[in-house]
């Protein structure tokens, strides 16, 4: 199901350089199935609920919805195929490099508000697809807001140097000795579903901290507490079985009755509600495998 | 005569016609209130387990769908002027809910809607209709908690 990581690939990655290997598809018209996929790729990726400023009634993917954080207030950008102010004249090296490196077409580098941290796991093919998808939505034209950051981090040049020291370009490699449904899960959590933005503590910098996945943290990105989601018996959700989860990510139940509200409810109704029953089944098994971690 | 004038002069004063909350201690208030959301969160949770395929008992589903059906007529009277999160701690009430009460009740309305609809499909029987209006049963809870109670400390 997963190709093996491409060492080229990823050395062309962490250089800076463009090593797409769908780049023939720039030209080509994308098929209805790339379109299809990309649809759940959006959704697996949970692209709506940042970028479409639904409080105030804003079109979907038509960007704007304030996104406060510790650092700053973000505006995400309209990624309608709109050709003025939207992501319209992006090819899909463009979108992949956005993605997968964090960087605009014309280099700058994007705040990691946006989280190609995460992202840039993703497989060549659902760039492909996603791309596909969104240059077959329709086109919105609503300028791009900008963001209103305080100083230092209005500097966007300093985040070369942020990524230089947080950033880890490369395309999710897997875990031969672990089954498909586990790789699966690994994949939609990790690199798609970008599951540890949220429920991964960071560091004073905003770096995501390796040593604890998932263990959940007391502020999260918009000041609040996101809990520990390893397997963790007090602490975390070692409590609940793969079927609380899978349940809890159609639904929004909890196992107690209680139904998600926040951050959570938006991803559950925008990105994991549309998700196939072995996509939500693959999550709650990688989950249930996470090393378990006290906290936060 | 003057039975009838002590009485309605008794009603204007205590508004008994309308529900007495106004005369309960808030923070016995915010007791039962959250004793009649947690019995709503234990009717779903019950159907929730038959939904999951982890009881059989899809025959009680109904029993479930009315208490929460019942429950959730009782909502708009559980929330008096000033029993929100800032001036008691043991809530998670915000003030938007006297800020925008009829978006409040609205949402309310919501679940009633969506409640008496789950009595509908669970005399049906089918396991996987029911865990789909469960889903809109959840969405109805879920657009008043998202706007209107605070998250978790």
């Amino acid at each position: 199901m997963f190709r093996p990581a491409l060492s080229l690939t990823g050395l062309a990655a962490v250089l800076g350089l463009v090593a797409f290997g769908a780049a023939a598809q720039t030209t080509a018209q994308p098929t209805a199935e790339s379109v299809t996929r990309g649809g759940y790729v959006l959704r697996a990726a949970g692209c709506l609920s940042c970028h479409t400023d639904s409080k105030n009634k804003g079109q979907p993917l038509a960007g704007g919805r304030a996104l406060p954080t510790p650092f700053g207030t973000f505006y995400p950008p309209n990624i309608t195929p709109d050709k003025d102010t939207g992501i319209g004249g992006w090819t899909v090296e463009d979108l992949s490099r956005a993605m997968r490196e964090g960087r605009a077409p014309d280099g700058r580098h994007y705040y990691p508000a946006f989280p190609y941290t995460s992202y840039t796991g993703m497989a060549d093919q659902d760039v492909a697809d996603l791309w596909a998808y969104l240059m077959a939505q329709p086109p919105v034209a609503r300028a791009n807001q900008p963001h209103e950051l305080p100083l230092p981090f209005r500097f966007r040049a300093l985040l070369g140097i942020w990524k230089a020291m947080y950033f880890e370009p490369g395309r999710f490699a897997g875990n031969p000795a672990k089954d498909a449904t586990w790789n699966r899960g690994a994949y939609l959590v990790a690199a798609l579903g970008h599951c540890g933005e949220c429920h991964t503590p960071r560091g004073a910098l905003g770096g995501m901290d390796g040593d604890r996945p998932l263990a959940g943290t007391a502020k999260g990105p918009q000041g609040k507490k996101v809990p520990n989601i390893t397997p963790h018996a007090k602490e975390g959700i070692g409590d609940w079985r793969e079927s609380d989860t899978t349940f809890f990510l159609k639904t929004g139940f909890f196992p107690d009755g209680d139904v998600a509200g926040g951050a959570m409810a938006e991803v559950i109704d925008d990105g994991t509600s549309h998700l196939n029953d072995a996509d939500r089944a693959a999550i709650a098994a990688y989950l249930r495998d996470l090393p378990p971690l006290p906290g936060p | 005569m003057r039975k009838i004038t002590l009485a309605i002069a008794a009603s204007l004063l205590f508004g008994a016609a309308s529900p007495a909350f106004a005369a309960d201690e808030p923070e016995n208030m915010i007791k039962y209130r959250k004793a009649v959301m947690s019995a709503i969160g234990g009717h779903t949770g019950a159907i929730a387990g038959v939904v999951k395929g982890e009881v059989s008992f899809v025959g009680h589903v109904e029993a479930h769908a009315r208490g929460i059906n019942e429950m959730s007529k009782l909502i708009t009277q559980l929330f008096p002027t000033g029993t929100d999160n800032g001036a008691f701690k043991d809530t998670r009430a915000l003030p938007a809910i006297w800020q925008d009460r009829a978006k409040f009740d609205a949402a309310a309305q919501a679940l009633q809607d969506e409640s008496a609809k789950l009595i509908e499909v669970a005399q049906g029987g089918d396991a996987g209709a029911i865990g789909a209006q469960l889903q809109n049963v959840g969405k109805a809870c879920g657009s008043c908690h998202k706007p209107f109670r605070a998250e978790k400390k």
